[in-house]
């Protein structure tokens, strides 16, 4: 791939559309020994195989890339922006490398949609930053709207025609239309809390459902602390009340918290808050606890979805 | 009964007397002012040391950890020195999550954190 010319702004962020295994792994490590000669930092975070892949095809330069297993730090896409900055944080004032791979076929519709509103907000966090992001995808296996919204979420693409800048890029900053779809209504059977001052009570309830769903007693916590942060910012931030509504299946129990509020910041809750910071820790705990976190907000007001895993999610293949 | 429960004792030991705060039920956004108030007050009194015991605590929210937080900077800035003792799991992941834990100490007991 060709090197950024040098003082142009070095950010790039590159959507690689791979057929196999081969292209993958010679494609991947080619980016990363791209840096290795000037010992930039690079980071990798992919699903285990594809780590596994790139690990190979590095072989004696393997041990320069600190790898992450993206099943992992990206089961929650909203924690994977945080997770690139602590490890651009780290090497501040060096030019680095990132490979990360959020977006596979076995992920479900929403956690599809949470991976490509994360890869619409890689543009807006790293803006500027001195940083070149090779974000693979798989065209055998992923549906043709997901590749559709990577050539919208990428200024550049690699493809088989080689190199070259998204035409479906959207400048200035844009989310996808497919991030913002209506949420699905919760089943009828869905229970629902208003409440004004009684947070307690949304804890109680919180707990009580979550407990008959099957979660562990440190999920359950989890749970209560995300619901709690989100019902407190009703109490912070408007006048009126606000609603929960609790629902779960044998896979999932899921919390929506819906208020008047209006949340503006697209990267509320994905950039670490200051230890001391006086405020910004209320998102940023909820999308660390929670296994996948959807947003809704416009002038009418907000919703939030906090979903908790009963069973664990199909690995990728 | 008050979801949040506070009591303030002055202990004298062995090496240097020291206040002891203890709290019990839940603290969150509801509450916060009144944390806010009462840790204000004994800030204010330029202890040395303040210890918060958190075993009686089952909830606290990121309300309640900005009163805690301001409660340390205010003592740092006096000389004195702020310790969290004790706190259930709950709590104590929430500590770690924010980071907390890395501005201000925390023990597993209170005798732990007298003994610094």
């Amino acid at each position: 791939m060709a090197e950024s010319p040098a003082g142009a702004g070095a950010f790039r962020h590159v959507a690689f559309f791979y057929r196999t295994d081969d292209d993958y792994a010679a494609t991947v490590a080619g980016f990363l020994r791209g840096g290795l000669a000037a010992r930039e930092p690079a980071f990798v975070a992919l699903p285990p195989g594809k780590g596994r892949l790139v690990a190979d095809a590095l072989a004696a330069d393997a041990p320069g890339v600190e790898f992450a297993d993206m099943t992992e730090i990206g089961s929650n896409p909203a924690r994977i922006i945080p997770r690139v900055l602590e490890f651009t944080g780290r090497h501040a004032g060096r030019h680095v490398r990132y490979v990360g791979e959020p977006i596979w076929a076995s992920r479900g519709p929403a956690e599809l949609r949470e991976a490509t509103r994360h890869e619409a907000l890689i543009n807006l966090a790293f803006t500027g930053a001195d940083a070149e992001i090779l974000c693979p995808y798989d065209t055998g296996s992923l549906a043709p709207a997901v590749l559709a919204d990577a050539r919208r979420t990428h200024p550049l693409l690699l493809t088989d025609s080689g190199p070259g800048t998204s035409p479906d890029y959207a400048v200035p900053f844009r989310l996808p239309s497919s991030c913002s779809v209506p949420l699905p209504a919760p089943p009828y059977t869905a229970m629902s809390y208003t409440y004004r001052t009684d947070l307690s009570q949304v804890r109680a309830l919180v707990q009580k459902h979550a407990r008959n769903a099957g979660l562990s007693d440190a999920r359950v916590n989890d749970l209560v602390l995300a619901v709690s942060e989100v019902a407190a910012n009703t109490l912070r931030h408007t006048r009126s009340s606000g609603t929960l509504t609790i629902w779960y299946d044998h896979d999932e129990i899921v919390c929506e918290v819906h208020d008047d509020g209006v949340i503006t910041d697209p990267l509320a809750g994905r950039r670490r808050p200051a230890p001391d910071a006086p405020g910004g820790h209320g998102l940023w705990l909820v999308h660390q606890v929670c296994d996948l976190v959807e947003l809704r907000s416009d002038n009418t007001g907000t919703t939030i979805r906090m979903h908790m895993l009963i069973r664990p999610r199909k690995p990728p293949d | 009964m008050d979801l949040l429960r506070t009591s303030v004792a002055t202990i004298e030991s062995d090496s240097e007397p020291y206040t002891l705060v203890e709290l019990a039920g839940e603290a969150d956004v509801t509450n916060s002012d009144a944390l806010r108030e009462m840790l204000d007050t004994e800030v204010a009194k330029q202890p040395r040391m303040v210890i918060i015991d958190l075993s009686g605590l089952r909830f606290m929210d990121s309300s309640a950890l900005h009163v805690i937080l301001r409660a340390n900077r205010v003592l740092d800035r006096q000389g004195g020195v702020l310790a969290l003792a004790s706190p259930r799991e709950p709590v104590a992941k929430m500590l770690r999550l924010t980071a907390a834990d890395q501005l201000i100490p925390v023990y597993a007991s209170v005798s732990e954190a007298t003994a610094g």
